[in-house]
């Protein structure tokens, strides 16, 4: 288990913007060094003189898992390798957005943002479409937000896909909570998938425009006034945010966190809101802030972007299980549906 | 939007241990009161020559509060809550109980614990199943545990419920999460049923057990510790809890938190695990720690159980919605499903 821990902690260490670079050797001098990784807490005391040993003798654990389909797949983060060897791994990654379904407040016509409400049967249906769509398309790592209807929608979307590896929520809240979610069998780490929830990834905030319901808001606005916030770029609704608003927290949020998963080959899921995938989208394709406002993202039907050569290339949306036309996104893509092919025969 | 905040705290008053007796003026000199309630926050500054409108303010909601299907009020640490309004009416309010069904590990026959695994396809359609059981009877707040299968237990469940009113998740793990899912239509949360998770009503703690699966378990620890463990009272597995370590939390956080709503008339679901639910039930039904080990809760098939004079009456499980036999539990519960006969009339 202290392996896997420190695995997970070195993943996060490769995001984290003060490890400098992944190729000269590091100096923590006597820094203690606390990497907060999803789940997992690690408290590493460093001094100058035990530095390089201490991490050299880490390493020999990453080098043992070298399993395409692993969970948390270490980034191989070594002194003393060259900065070349990190990006020859498959250096193509899948990327899924989903935009949850029906909310109980979407049929009421209430503006929701950030109020927690749940899916709606109708809902619930169409993350279960959804899953099937990218049934055949890898999952190495599950970003959701902090918000029901977005981690059900996720959680329904994976009930259907065919690699069956399993989603675990990881818990970060405090000591406690990471302690009581540990799993202690390898194997198992391995079948798993973490999920990330992330409140950066949250719907944008409606302010005082919350559990309002279009009539009411015209009425206490003024018409205009409600077009303006739901229209701009960069007008709140008093005490909201601004979509400009929330595409900074959501993208500077996937840049730091997410982004660096997908360099180092994972492919990741996001299920997320209409105003933070936008904010993705946004910087995805180099939007204007003109062209995300007119941007409108269907629920619950997954869009597919594939990561390559530092690029992000955008593949539509996969289409239902049975079509053709899902095989022929990339050649990894078709390989993987083929190894599950053989592996479900 | 004032006055409903007002409303608020001033019953949050009510029920806080600060305030004496319900009749009096109350003096607060120039302090100024925080109320944190789930998702609310409202700074309240009292003045003291204010007392006399604050008092007839309170009167005037205190009448206001007796609708059987009543508004969110806000959730507090109920430990004083005064029994003078409440105990002319012959209170009786009903206490769902349901465990949630298949998880991705059950499937896999891997010890979960506090692993934060979701439902498989099956595990949905139980929800889907529970909910149709007790879509006749009152909920007005809902109790989940941390983990993701017991709240979309509930949410799923929630979706065939024939009120129409809407479970809304409570966010106070930060001052932002509080302030972000506040709602400000009056309406709006006299229509939702107030939904709060809690790790103390979190699956019994499997500590080094978690992730593995029975037979790893038997080769390591051998077959007649691992049977104590899953089997006894009070043996728990290495770094976890043991049957009665669970039931120590689970049971305190009930009497404290969800009782005293029982006590003030409202009715509560709770969606939890096969261990804290047990817990909950040796109470309700003063068992032994014989029997309670021996009681197996089917997955997915609520519970009903009816809290009236300080009392807990088992009511079994709610046939389908088709039987005659749930309307009869008791006249209030008739009476209740013939408001909804009509409504949707």
């Amino acid at each position: 288990m202290a392996t896997a821990v420190f695995h997970q902690a070195l993943g996060t260490a490769q995001s984290h913007q003060h490890l400098q670079n992944s190729g000269s050797r590091l100096e923590f001098g006597h820094a203690s060094l606390k990497l907060i990784s999803k789940g997992f807490k690690v408290d590493i005391g460093l001094s100058r003189r035990g530095s390089y040993s201490s991490w050299k003798k880490k390493f020999g654990l990453i080098q043992a898992s070298a399993s395409q389909t692993s969970v948390v797949q270490p980034v191989s983060y070594p002194p003393n390798n060259s900065s070349d060897e990190l990006r020859k791994k498959s250096s193509e990654a899948a990327l899924i957005l989903i935009r949850h379904g029906e909310s109980l407040w979407n049929e009421k016509n209430l503006f929701t943002g950030c109020v927690d409400v749940p899916l709606t049967k109708k809902g619930v249906e169409e993350a279960i479409e959804a899953g099937k769509r990218i049934s055949n398309i890898p999952v190495d790592m599950i970003y959701t937000s902090a918000l029901i209807r977005a981690q059900m929608t996720a959680m329904l979307a994976m009930t259907q896909h065919r690699r069956k590896k399993v989603p675990i929520i990881l818990h970060n809240e405090n000591e406690q909570a990471r302690e009581w979610s540990q799993i202690f069998s390898e194997d198992t780490k391995k079948q798993s998938i973490p999920v990330v929830t992330a409140s950066q990834l949250n719907e944008r905030m409606y302010g005082e425009l919350q559990g309002l319901n279009k009539q009411e808001t015209a009425d206490r606005f003024g018409k205009e006034k409600v077009h303006e916030w739901r229209r701009s770029y960069d007008i709140p609704p008093p005490n909201g945010e601004s979509l400009e608003m929330c595409a900074e927290r959501a993208v500077a949020y996937f840049k730091d966190h997410i982004e660096p998963q997908l360099l180092s080959g994972k492919n990741v899921m996001i299920a997320a809101h209409g105003n933070s995938l936008r904010s993705i989208i946004m910087y995805l394709d180099k939007l204007t802030s003109q062209e995300v406002i007119n941007l409108e993202l269907s629920t619950g039907i997954p869009m597919l972007y594939i990561l390559k050569g530092g690029k992000f290339i955008r593949r539509g949306s996969p289409a239902g299980p049975t079509e053709a036309g899902v095989y022929a996104y990339t050649r990894s893509l078709a390989l993987y549906r083929q190894k599950l092919d053989d592996m479900l025969r | 939007m004032a006055a409903g905040a007002l409303h608020r705290s001033i019953r949050t008053i009510q029920l806080h241990g600060g305030s004496n007796d319900s009749a009096s003026t109350k003096e607060f000199g120039n302090s100024s009161l925080k109320f944190i309630s789930k998702g609310f926050t409202v700074d309240v500054k009292f003045l003291s020559d204010r007392s006399h409108s604050f008092s007839h303010c309170k009167m005037h909601v205190i009448r206001a509060i007796s609708s059987h299907a009543s508004v969110v009020d806000p959730i507090l640490s109920t430990s004083h809550v005064t029994t003078n309004f409440n105990q002319n009416t012959s209170i009786e309010s009903s206490l769902i109980l349901i465990r949630h069904g298949e998880s991705m590990w059950n499937e896999k026959n891997l010890f979960t614990g506090s692993v934060d695994v979701p439902l498989t396809k099956r595990g949905i359609e139980e929800a889907i199943e529970a909910g149709k059981r007790i879509s006749s009877i009152p909920v007005n707040m809902i109790y989940t545990s941390a983990l993701i299968r017991a709240q979309m237990t509930a949410m799923l469940a929630m979706t065939q419920h024939r009120q129409k009113k809407i479970p809304i998740i409570m966010h106070d793990e930060s001052i932002q999460a509080k302030e972000w899912s506040q709602i400000f239509s009056e309406e709006t949360i006299q229509q939702s049923i107030p939904v709060i998770t809690a790790w103390q009503l979190n699956e019994r703690m499997y500590g080094k057990l978690q992730g593995l699966n029975k037979e790893e378990t038997v080769v390591k620890y051998g077959k007649e510790k691992v049977h104590e463990w899953r089997r006894s009272f009070d043996s728990p597995p290495p770094n976890g809890e043991s049957l009665e370590m669970c039931s120590q939390r689970a049971v305190a956080y009930f009497k404290e938190n969800i009782e005293p709503q029982l006590q003030n008339g409202r009715n509560i679901m709770v969606a939890a695990h096969g261990n804290s639910l047990r817990s909950i039930i040796m109470y309700l039904e003063k068992l032994t720690s014989q029997e309670v080990t021996n009681l197996e809760l089917s997955t997915g098939v609520p519970l009903l159980y009816i809290y009236k004079h300080g009392e807990f009456l088992k009511r079994g499980s709610p046939v389908g919605p088709t039987e005659y036999g749930v309307y009869a539990y008791t006249r209030n519960l008739a009476l209740y499903r013939q408001k909804l006969d009509e409504m949707v009339q």
